[in-house]
């Protein structure tokens, strides 16, 4: 009888935590949603390069873009310039941002910079984003190079 | 394959931890025996890539499970010999010395907590074992080096030859690198299920250990409150750090503790029971692997220097074993410090790190240490973002802490320790993040105060008022028992040995 009375006290304190304040917002949004996620899941028959896709995004879709066109252009060394992200949000005031160029290299095997990369002067490919897409066009000269770093340079690039 | 990759990869980290634990001389119940094992092993095989990569040998499966398996076996040599020496029951017979324990068995009214955690626990697994590692630090350091160097058979590969100017996680301890790369060839593209090992394992752990502090009913009730600290628990299925960190510092203090022989233990045993001081140097080695996952533990490992030494003073220790002692405490932090932040950053890595760059220019203006204290209390400790960060369990410690200090007046010698672990990591945290200004306020200090909350759940369940409320649960519920539920600690009285007291 005494244990069973410490198994409803055992009950009644789990209701109490599950029903409080943040901890039930939190295990509603958290461990309940991961569970549904899991029913959907278990029944996936998704590679690894799709969970990454849905995992990681649009950055990741998009550097596997950026991967695909880079191969059919068959460059030697390519490597990609990045609008600095407080372009996107200062300027275009659209919710993206590119990758860091560690992150761009674990997703791809791309060399990517940043404007203020000490490699920036070697990029031969530049990333634009605008509201209506993107595109990667090839950097021709050191001089066209040498326009764009300066257009960024007032732009922040954060992470 | 996978599947069974893993298997054998447990059965050789619970070796290698047993091997750990039979080198030191320490034994404990069956579960935390296994957890224990499971723990240790871990870490030893987080430390053997990084060691061939030390010796220039190549990282391919075939070396790194060959070294495994070799050390896996190297550290149960003594093992094997008690074996040869006195047959198959003298693993489990005889030992240096008893750390002592209560009996398990499962009670109706465990089996609500153990649902829900267990609920908990799997929902963090399958998350863990399905999705790719995503945070921005694992994934602009050791995740990308792993990776490469699981392709490349380096860890210094091509990843050092791309842009790094924006991260700094590349100059961070191998432990993640090495456990990823580990499974990652066992076949795991994620990587990644080595921390669900860590955190079942330390779950059960922390259930057992407060079980034999207070009623079940009451063990059950904080350990969901600790694996309900929504922080926390994010980190049982993102790699990084903090988590492993903050295991590896409550299991030093652990045994610590016990060390001092203030722990649940002693106070049952009184005279009787014995310090060896392989426990310290276990405890040590324990904190010994916190620091080599997060260099800055070693400020918090000398942080108990003066503890031991009061312990020690108190049992008028020979200057010359007080020395001996406090050195082989601390030695294997200063080791976990020094191979990977020294050795392999300064020698080993092609792009460097100047940490002496980072520290704070300004060493004689004390008002932001001031203010980094007051932000840790108002920030991270209280308020809304807190009740976000961590529940309420930092509240429920306020309100047990002042009720037991007001009205009761008097601490127990375990609670006076775990208050003591927990003003550490509250300076320690603070005086890191003033003079590495780069351990920012709500990303590395809040991190680092993951190791906060074990402890505090142990200085919780030594309180008195919950203590008191755990005897009379028993007392009401064996009322009219002839044996007592709670089984009374199981242990053999030892004569003291040469090199404790």
């Amino acid at each position: 009888m005494k244990s069973f009375l410490l198994t409803i006290l055992s009950f009644l304190l789990i209701v109490l935590v599950l029903n409080t304040g943040r901890y039930k917002e939190w295990f509603q949004t958290k461990p309940l949603q991961y569970w549904n996620d899991f029913r959907v899941q278990k029944n996936d028959t998704a590679g690894a390069e799709a969970v990454m896709t849905q995992r990681y995004g649009i950055t990741y879709t998009m550097s596997m873009k950026i991967k695909a066109v880079v191969a059919k252009k068959k460059v030697a060394h390519p490597i990609i310039l990045f609008e600095p992200n407080g372009y996107y949000r200062d300027s275009l005031r659209i919710p993206i941002r590119v990758p860091e160029p560690a992150v761009f290299y674990y997703y791809t095997g791309l060399e990517g910079v940043w404007i203020n990369s000490p490699d920036a002067g070697k990029a031969n490919f530049l990333l634009r984003i605008s509201k209506k897409g993107a595109t990667l066009d090839d950097i021709r000269s050191p001089e066209q190079l040498q326009r764009i770093l300066t257009y960024y340079k007032k732009y922040t690039p954060i992470l | 394959m996978p599947f069974i990759a893993f298997l054998l990869l447990t059965i050789g980290h619970f070796m290698s931890g047993y091997g750990i634990l039979t080198l030191f001389g320490i034994r404990l119940s069956k579960t935390f025996t296994i957890t224990l094992s499971l723990l240790l092993g871990m870490a030893v095989a987080s430390f053997i890539p990084f060691l061939l990569q030390l010796f220039y040998i190549v990282l391919t499966g075939t070396s790194i499970f060959l070294a495994l398996a070799a050390t896996a076996l190297l550290l149960n040599i003594p093992t094997f010999l008690r074996i040869r020496r006195e047959g198959f029951g003298a693993a489990g017979r005889k030992s240096t010395f008893n750390v002592p324990f209560r009996s398990f068995r499962i009670r109706p009214y465990e089996i609500p907590f153990l649902l829900i955690i267990g609920f908990m626990v799997f929902v963090s697994v399958w998350r863990c074992y399905y999705m790719p590692p995503t945070s921005r630090d694992a994934l602009s350091g050791p995740e990308a080096i792993a990776e490469y160097a699981v392709r490349e058979h380096t860890m210094i590969n091509s990843f050092f030859s791309v842009d790094l100017w924006s991260t700094n996680n590349q100059f961070k301890s191998p432990y993640l690198i090495s456990l990823q790369m580990i499974y990652k060839l066992a076949g795991f593209p994620f990587g990644q299920v080595w921390l669900s090992t860590i955190f079942v394992s330390f779950t059960i752990f922390l259930y057992h250990a407060l079980r034999q502090r207070v009623h079940p009913v009451i063990a059950g009730f904080l350990l969901l409150l600790f694996t309900m600290v929504p922080e926390i628990y994010s980190y049982t299925f993102l790699i990084l750090y903090d988590y492993s960190n903050m295991v590896f510092f409550f299991l030093s203090l652990y045994f610590l503790f016990d060390y001092f022989g203030n722990g649940p233990a002693a106070k049952e045993l009184a005279t009787s029971y014995s310090r060896p001081a392989t426990q310290l140097y276990f405890a040590g080695l324990l904190m010994g692997i916190a620091t080599y996952i997060r260099s800055e533990t070693l400020v918090l490992a000398v942080l108990f220097l003066p503890l031991l030494l009061r312990m020690q003073l108190r049992d008028r220790y020979p200057v010359k074993k007080i020395v001996r002692a406090q050195f082989f405490f601390l030695l294997p932090s200063l080791v976990g410090y020094y191979l990977p932040a020294q050795l392999y950053n300064k020698y080993y890595l092609p792009v460097h790190y100047n940490v002496g760059a980072q520290v704070n220019d300004h060493l004689n203006n004390w008002q932001p240490l001031i203010q980094r204290y007051k932000d840790i209390i108002t920030r991270l400790m209280t308020g809304e973002f807190s009740i976000q960060l961590w529940g309420y369990i930092l509240y429920i410690f306020f309100f047990l802490f002042l009720a037991e200090l007001i009205f009761l007046r008097r601490f127990s010698k375990e609670a006076r320790d775990w208050l003591y672990a927990i003003i550490v990591v509250y300076l320690g945290l603070g005086l890191l993040g003033w003079i590495l200004p780069l351990m920012n306020l709500l990303e590395s200090t809040k991190r680092g105060l993951f190791k906060l909350i074990p402890l505090i759940i142990f200085y919780v369940a030594a309180n008195g008022w919950l203590t008191r409320l755990s005897s009379r649960i028993y007392r009401w519920e064996t009322a009219r028992a002839t044996q007592p539920v709670s089984a009374p600690l199981r242990v053999k009285p030892q004569k003291k040995r040469s090199g404790t007291k």
